[in-house]
């Protein structure tokens, strides 16, 4: 029975894993036909290294996932905590809305943003990329952040204000140290869809600001070029590096 | 408490003009765009019509609809079926190694789906590792024709998918009480009848969420069928995108995103009463 | 905390490198996947110190819905319709006037290929490249003589393994020329039974590809299908099975052109650009390397004599028996692109 659980499990990482191991492996390939091994060699990384057009566009996907998960990280948590602590008027309608964003079809959200992107006249680029990204980031982190709050004792916070600190006070000393895993845990969730996004960026990018899927969507659909190979390994090479990085920060603290 | 309100005020205020402006205009804009005219020049012209509607009944679009959703059910299956006995399994691990497997499920996001969708043709290819692997071990004779099929867009929205299903699994599965399960088996009742009667039911809350979180992005994910399907095998998202990034006809390509949008909540809908409904069995259940 | 400053920091410091490009040097580009080889985008910005920004489309729909979607404040300089698209966007008025006198290397067109009624005196365009649609076949898995016309892809034995490019006129050009009709045809009845007779195809055609159309020929995906003569010509070279045939209904003719769309602005630079491109040396570079034929006369004498002598690149006049060039046709484009996302929408 374990034996079998545990070959279960090896099969399925198998599959998750797989193909980003070809993509790793022959991104080393010295041919430029996908199919075929032909021997070792760097040829796509030195490619890559002179492609400026995807690095800049690397880039612009990452600053792009950096400050969108940086914003609705901030607005949510503040929406998090408003709806945990405050009853204002259409609190229902909000949550209403923040479900209907998680739940619709990224395509939905993708051309009714674009619609109000060209009706506004907002310039399709970095700007009208940011506040998508947001809006859809944007109710996995009040989830989250949510989620954290209702799992502790309000008592602590009102003990808080009854011993008289202020509401400022209350939430950088008490409430802020609380929830800050799930803050972080949010911020990463918005840096992964950022990340992984491309609906919405196709539909809302401008010639200005390419950002990665929409540069390699050709790209991948030829199929012909080991270079999107060298770049995803290098970018998941990357991650791992942060990741590793934070862990040893934390461990440290 | 002098700062509460002012705090207070300005939160709730950022965040209704947020949703305000990006969620509720923009649908709006949808819906009034999707019973209008189609215009050359500024996409649409102002001139009530239902026509975007009406080429929607049109057969080949229905059947479009269909074949959308019979993929994406398909895939939703798939995927329950891979992500179920792997949510338990993990679940039942030790602490310690938990949050590295759980972690493991969620890297590949970090690689852009368009990447690992990339990364499937080159294993589905005809002279793709996958039929060269056959090939060399003498399963097969033939190459088999896999890429540009449904079963390749299927392949493919299941393998970008597959962690949205796991990770609601594993959260109900971590609550499992251990306990329950032994006092189920020490009451003598059989492996099936305690799956049946107490794990299923326990965790019908993940396996519902599983499934939207599935489900809903799967109709949506056009660059799949693109890459996979060889255009050839649309899902609804393909349509929608065609309509404004190819034919700019925005009201045809809004009104089937409102249709999109309406099955979607009808299933919500059914997701809600299901919910409710196991929420009162188990609660009859604790009862009795 | 501190960690956190330190981040902040440096993602600011990124967010200022990418507002410091947008500097005027800079032209940005909108061409089909696979049309210019790299090495002119190169020699370009190392002449004249200005960064191309190139992007890509696959179909004249994409491309004219994209440059529709874009306003001044942010658009391209150079893109590169095909004729009947540039009629279209004259007429709408998308395009700006090119300032031929900043052209000195204009005179190097051929004159067959210039002032023509799509764009007389060559207001708003400037040719790039011409080529022509026909038949692609493996001549490893199908015998050539199974095929030599349009109607042959009809044949049973095909089930499953054709190619379609994902262009709207480029299909219904067979259509139509199958039943004997125009591929300009404006006809609503006409293109209805085009229509009609492609979705017989249907079962045939495996994947559409306007995106680099040799590949599913290269991969093993396809035997035969449509194909763009440059295509069958980079397909030649990695495999010489890959044969490129002129159907006897007549291939589609179409040539792409370099407009500045009217929202640009870089027009100075778009200027040099199009001008460098009309150098024969260019002309020659890029004709080689992509495989289409060259509209630069004095470009096309400094060819290498095999790419001259090729047929799939330079065809000779017997080719282009019953050939058609690719016209404007006019509003028919909504009955055409209704047809189309009925076919491609339909299920075999």
């Amino acid at each position: 029975m374990r034996w079998l659980k545990h070959g279960y499990l090896g099969l399925v990482y198998l599959l998750l894993y797989l193909p980003i191991a070809v993509l790793v492996v022959f991104s080393f390939n010295a041919s430029r036909n996908p199919y075929r091994w032909q021997g070792l060699s760097l040829e796509w990384y030195a490619r890559l290294w002179d492609n400026d057009a995807l690095i800049q566009a690397a880039a612009n996907s990452l600053l792009l996932a950096t400050t969108a998960a940086t914003l609705s990280t901030l607005i949510g948590t503040l929406t998090a905590i408003a709806l945990h602590r405050y009853r204002f008027r259409g609190k229902r309608l909000l949550n209403g809305m923040l479900f209907v964003v998680m739940m619709s079809p990224d395509i939905v959200l993708a051309i009714s943003l674009l619609v109000l992107f060209i009706l506004l006249g907002v310039k399709l680029g970095y700007l009208s990329l940011l506040l998508a990204h947001v809006t859809f980031c944007l109710p996995f982190v009040v989830v989250t952040v949510y989620a954290r709050l209702s799992g502790f004792n309000a008592q602590i916070i009102e003990a808080a204000r009854d011993l008289g600190a202020s509401e400022w006070q209350m939430l950088r000393t008490v409430l802020v140290p609380i929830i800050f895993p799930a803050v972080m845990a949010g911020w990463l969730l918005g840096f992964t869809l950022s990340l992984d996004d491309v609906v919405v960026s196709i539909f809302v990018t401008g010639p200005t600001f390419e950002v990665l899927p929409l540069r390699i969507y050709s790209m991948v659909r030829l199929g012909v070029k080991p270079e999107v190979n060298a770049l995803a390994t290098v970018l998941l090479m990357l991650s791992l590096l942060a990741l590793l990085a934070s862990q040893y920060f934390l461990a440290r603290k | 408490m002098k700062l509460r309100a002012p705090f207070r005020t300005a939160v709730v205020a950022l965040i209704w003009a947020w949703m305000l402006l990006f969620v509720f205009l923009p649908n709006l804009l949808v819906i009034v765009a999707s019973f209008l005219v189609r215009d050359d020049v500024h996409f649409v012209r102002p001139e009530a019509s239902l026509e975007s509607y009406a080429r929607l009944l049109d057969p080949v679009y229905a059947g479009v609809f269909l074949d959308s959703l019979g993929m994406a059910v398909t895939t939703t299956l798939v995927c329950l079926l891979i992500g179920y006995p792997f949510a338990y399994a993990v679940s039942r691990l030790p602490a310690r190694v938990k949050p590295l497997l759980i972690f493991l499920v969620i890297l590949p996001f970090w690689t852009n789906s368009l990447v690992r969708t990339y990364a499937m043709k080159l294993l589905l290819a005809t002279n793709g590792l996958t039929n060269q692997a056959l090939l060399g071990l003498g399963i097969v004779d033939a190459p088999l024709r896999m890429l540009y099929t449904e079963g390749a867009v299927i392949a493919g929205l299941v393998y970008v998918l597959l962690p949205f299903m796991i990770l609601p699994l594993y959260a109900v599965f971590e609550q499992l009480r251990e306990d329950l399960l032994e006092v189920s088996s020490d009451l003598g009742a059989e492996r099936w009848r305690t799956f049946r009667y107490v794990v299923l039911p326990l965790t019908m809350p993940g396996v519902l969420a599983g499934c939207l979180l599935v489900l809903i992005p799967a109709v949506g994910m056009f660059y799949v069928a693109d890459v996979l399907g060889g255009a050839r095998h649309l899902l609804i998202g393909n349509v929608i995108k065609n309509q404004f990034l190819d034919a700019r006809d925005w009201p045809f390509g809004a009104a089937a995103s409102i249709l999109l949008t309406l099955a979607m909540a009808l299933l919500l809908y059914a997701y809600y009463l299901s919910a409710r409904m196991v929420r009162r069995r188990s609660a009859d259940d604790a009862l009795a | 905390m501190k960690l956190l400053r330190t981040a902040l920091r440096v993602w600011l410091l990124g967010l200022c490198a990418t507002a410091a490009t947008a500097a005027d040097k800079v032209l940005y580009v909108y061409n089909w996947s696979e049309y210019m080889p790299e090495a002119v985008l190169e020699q370009f910005e190392d002449e004249t110190g200005i960064e191309v920004v190139y992007a890509t489309f696959d179909s004249n729909e994409a491309m004219y819905a994209k440059l529709r979607l874009v306003d001044d404040k942010n658009s391209y300089d150079v893109a590169v319709p095909s004729t009947y698209y540039v009629s279209k966007m004259r007429r709408e008025g998308l395009l700006a006037p090119i300032d031929k006198s900043r052209l000195k290397n204009f005179k190097y067109l051929d004159t067959k290929l210039v002032n023509q009624p799509f764009d007389p005196d060559n207001q708003y365009s400037v040719p790039y490249l011409w080529g022509s649609t026909g038949i692609a076949v493996n001549t490893d898995t199908v015998k050539p003589d199974a095929l030599s016309k349009w109607a042959d892809l009809w044949k049973p034995e095909f089930k499953d393994r054709l190619m379609m490019t994902n262009d709207m006129r480029e299909v219904f050009h067979v259509g139509l020329r199958v039943l004997g009709y125009s591929g300009n045809d404006t006809d609503a009845a006409h293109l209805e039974a085009a229509y009609e007779k492609l979705k017989d195809l249907m079962p045939n055609v495996r994947v559409f590809n306007s995106e680099a159309p040799r590949m599913p020929y290269l991969e093993g995906e396809t035997d035969a299908g449509m194909i763009w003569n440059g295509e069958a010509y980079v397909a030649q070279e990695e495999n010489a099975a890959i044969v490129y045939i002129y159907p006897e209904e007549g291939v589609a003719l179409w040539m792409d052109n370099l407009v500045i769309p009217k929202t640009a602005r870089n027009v100075d630079n778009a200027h040099l650009f199009i001008d460098f491109l009309l150098r024969p040396e260019i002309g020659r570079l890029i004709s080689e390397e992509i495989g289409y034929a060259s509209p630069n006369a004095e470009a096309v004498t400094l060819l290498d004599e095999e790419v001259r002598s090729n047929r799939t690149v330079y065809p000779i006049d017997a080719d282009l028996k019953n050939a058609e060039f690719q016209t404007d046709v006019g509003d028919a484009i909504t009955v055409y692109e209704k047809y189309w996302e009925l076919l491609k929408a339909g299920r075999d």
